[in-house]
């Protein structure tokens, strides 16, 4: 009696299997050519983006203007969890017309199932490569096809000082890593702790002790060996990735050498990790983050009010003083929609001068053009950080950015934290980063 | 926002009313046999379209995901076991499996124990304040696991030493002296699992509470009296009178809670991640799919689940029937 039943409930759910015989999907899914993966060719189109709070407020307001002037209808899709929608939206073909992509690896992949446009033909390539910061514009491109062009940038390698007790003290911006080096340990000699660091981010956490790394390799081995690393033409624990570690342990994690010590490190969110620095007997002189931590839910409010007096900046050096390398990331927007005029329209618009005046004003906002008018920075110190960019010898993106998903948001972000926090030794940390590069 | 009210006005209508059609329709289908047949037919036909539903929206998925565990991270070609070998034999997915057996094997203890203590302690009070006990331990339900987890990261947060305290557990041990300790990043002897376990605990007990509750009450106050006169004292009449007698009971809210804790998400992606070795079944296969956009690796997980799952649902059914048969 039992049998013949489970025998039935068998033979269903055999039949029913063999209804998905054809279940391996055909690579390519949704591909269409130069046109984009998305057909939609009216005045109304959606743009997604991953930021939100006050900087969606003020894209969106960025946008008005020129979309009531051209009669688009925009409908904008902010979300925190960008990446998982967007992999989510692009699976189930429900694709927006406009993403803005704030990580150039998950562009690239999605790039290469064929969903995006080609945009050499649609923006102004000449005046672009003229006038935007390059490597910002190549972060854009997929094996020599533009598929992004950059809405804004923001520059990673600067390090905050609080100005008046640096001045007082009588400390001077090194010009080279061996001066920050000597530098760090005369402050350390004085009793203070000379830096500030905090990897805590929630999901995220290890993300600012990426970009200490990513910056020291650029800084001592230049581009073309930043760029193979982050490519994967030469293996993670390269011996030139055990150097810059090495560097980043004599500054950061020496004893004396980080507030509150190595262990308060992993637990310390990064947001806030430099407020010692602006109490009355600073905690520590020296913070290495992008430039939005100067902002509101970054350093105190009375120090982002008082921006120029309270706080400077230098960039940080490279080898030697002429060398000037720059580490930033930024958000790309990418077309979907390839035939859409109205899309079309918008990114010309969001990459022609004159964009981004108001915004800028409002902060929140670096230009990704040499020719924008620094007069719209809010204040000096934001001007002089947009300057670092289009000064710079070499301006790359975040390499954890660019490094597929399982590596640039998961296994790096979670060893370094594992390194940092001392748990774990540094070869055993890289070479298990290394072992976890999907094999492509 | 009145077109919205409109078409959600509209879906009802036509949801409903597309059902009554569906059925009367079937129901014109039976009635075309003759009347021995029909009999037989209709229960079928009546369980054609939620049997199709469940079909759809159930089986084929599930089905369709056992296919793609033995497919590559794209799901365009076979590779056969080698998703399953290659996670069996990753460190980070067996740390995964041991953090998720100590889940199940703690939490739904520590609940039923949880549970009775409070059941049993607030039936001694008096019924106002057996109301005001209970009705403060059942609360937690009422908050989404994510709201928990942000609630408890303030008892867990930690802050550089020298700093102010947010954190409640460590203002505690600033205060009497110590140094702050960063709770959730400790896993010798996986200390933050545990912690993290203490949530799940503290939104569940209410659960395990209130079933609990209403089977020691429903317990004969005879056989509790018989006990007592023979000379048995309290811990002996709890654990040799109520617990055997309310058996079924605590087996019903172990397999309830048991199948939650198998599925728990929520509080550790929201608390940690997974990061500092915290890392579970549900975390790790979202993190899989999503962040690594590996097909394979989620449905190989997602399938190890299921086996997992499924004696115990075997069970529960079986357990069920028993009771059905009692009637």
């Amino acid at each position: 009696m039992r049998l013949t039943r489970v025998a039935r409930v068998g033979a269903i759910v055999a039949l029913l299997s063999m209804a998905t015989t054809a279940c391996v999907s055909e690579s390519g899914a949704g591909a269409n050519g130069e046109a984009g993966g998305n057909d939609n060719t009216s005045d109304s189109i959606e743009i997604m983006y991953g930021f939100t709070g006050p900087g969606s407020d003020k894209f969106q307001a960025s946008l008005a203007d020129f979309a009531e002037t051209e009669g688009i209808d925009i409908q904008f899709s902010p979300t925190p969890d960008f990446n998982s929608l967007i992999n989510t939206r692009v699976q189930g073909n429900d694709l927006p017309d406009i993403a803005i992509f704030p990580q150039p690896g998950v562009m690239a992949s999605i790039a290469s199932t064929g969903a995006l446009a080609d945009l050499s033909e649609v923006v102004d390539m000449a005046d672009l490569e003229e006038n935007v910061v390059s490597g910002a514009l190549a972060a854009g491109a997929v094996e020599g096809t533009q598929y992004a062009v950059p809405l804004m940038i923001n520059v990673k390698s600067v390090v905050f000082y609080p100005k008046p007790a640096w001045e007082s003290a009588g400390y001077e911006a090194p010009a080279t890593l061996d001066e920050l080096d000597t530098l760090t340990k005369d402050i350390a000699a004085t009793g203070t702790t000379p830096w500030c660091l905090g990897l805590e981010s929630g999901a995220a956490t290890g993300w600012p002790a990426t970009d200490w790394l990513e910056n020291l390799l650029l800084a001592q081995q230049g581009v073309a060996t930043y760029d193979q690393w982050v490519q994967h033409e030469i293996p993670f624990d390269d011996p030139v990735v055990i150097e810059a570690a090495g560097t980043m342990e004599e500054l950061l994690l020496t004893e004396g050498h980080v507030n509150g010590g190595r262990s308060a490190i992993a637990a310390n969110n990064f947001a806030t990790a430099a407020n010692p620095m602006f109490e009355e007997a600073p905690g520590c002189f020296m913070y290495r983050q992008g430039n939005f931590v100067a902002e509101e839910g970054g350093f105190p409010a009375e120090v982002v009010s008082d921006l120029d007096t309270r706080v400077g900046i230098f960039p940080m050096p490279g080898l030697t003083p002429e060398d000037k390398p720059v580490l930033g990331g930024g958000d790309l927007a990418a077309l979907f929609s390839g035939d859409n005029e109205a899309a079309q329209k918008v990114l010309q618009f969001i990459t022609a001068d004159g964009f981004g005046d108001e915004w800028a004003q409002q902060s929140g906002f670096i230009s990704p053009r040499s020719d924008f008018d620094p007069a719209n920075y809010p204040n000096e110190v934001t001007a002089q950080i947009a300057q670092l960019a289009y000064d710079s010898t070499a301006f790359v993106f975040d390499g954890s950015d660019q490094m597929p998903g399982a590596v640039g948001s998961g296994s790096f972000w979670r060893e370094m934290t594992a390194w940092v926090s001392g748990t774990q030794e540094l070869p055993a940390t890289l070479a298990n980063i290394e072992a976890s590069w999907p094999a492509s | 926002m009145v077109s919205k009210v409109v078409i959600a006005a509209l879906a009802v209508i036509a949801g409903v009313g597309g059902t009554v059609i569906l059925f009367w329709a079937l129901n014109k289908v039976a009635e075309a046999f003759p009347p021995k047949a029909q009999e037989r037919i209709k229960p079928y036909l009546f369980i054609l379209p939620a049997f199709l539903a469940i079909s759809l929206y159930l089986i084929y998925p599930a089905l369709n995901t056992v296919v793609y565990s033995f497919a590559n991270a794209r799901s365009t070609s076979f590779v056969g076991l080698s998703n399953y070998r290659e996670l069996l034999q990753s460190p980070s997915f067996q740390s995964t499996l041991f953090n998720t057996l100590l889940w199940i094997v703690v939490v739904p203890v520590a609940t039923i124990v949880v549970g009775l203590l409070v059941a049993t302690l607030a039936d001694r009070l008096g019924p106002r304040g057996e109301k005001s006990a209970k009705t403060l331990i059942f609360l937690p339900m009422a908050i989404s696991a994510v709201g928990a987890g942000t609630i408890w990261r303030f008892v867990y947060a930690s802050n550089p030493p020298g700093q102010q305290q947010v954190g409640l557990l460590n203002a505690v041990v600033v205060a009497v002296g110590g140094e702050p300790i960063s709770w959730l990043q400790l896993s010798e002897g996986r200390l933050n699992s545990f912690l993290l376990m203490a949530i799940l605990l503290w939104v569940q007990a209410g659960f395990a509470m209130v079933l609990l509750s209403a089977a020691i009450k429903g317990v004969p106050v005879d056989t509790l009296e018989a006990a007592r006169i023979d000379g048995a004292g309290e811990g002996k009449v709890f654990l040799r009178i109520v617990v055997p007698q309310i058996r079924g009971t605590i087996i019903t809210v172990f397999i309830t809670v048991l199948i939650g804790v198998m599925k728990t998400f929520d509080i550790v992606y929201v608390m940690t991640n997974g990061n500092f070795n915290t890392n579970i079944i549900a975390v790790d296969f979202y993190n899989q799919l999503f962040t690594n956009g590996n097909t394979g690796y989620a449905a190989a997980i997602v399938v190890m689940l299921m086996v997992a799952i499924i004696p115990i649902m075997v069970y529960q059914v079986r357990q069920f029937r028993v009771q059905e048969d009692q009637r």
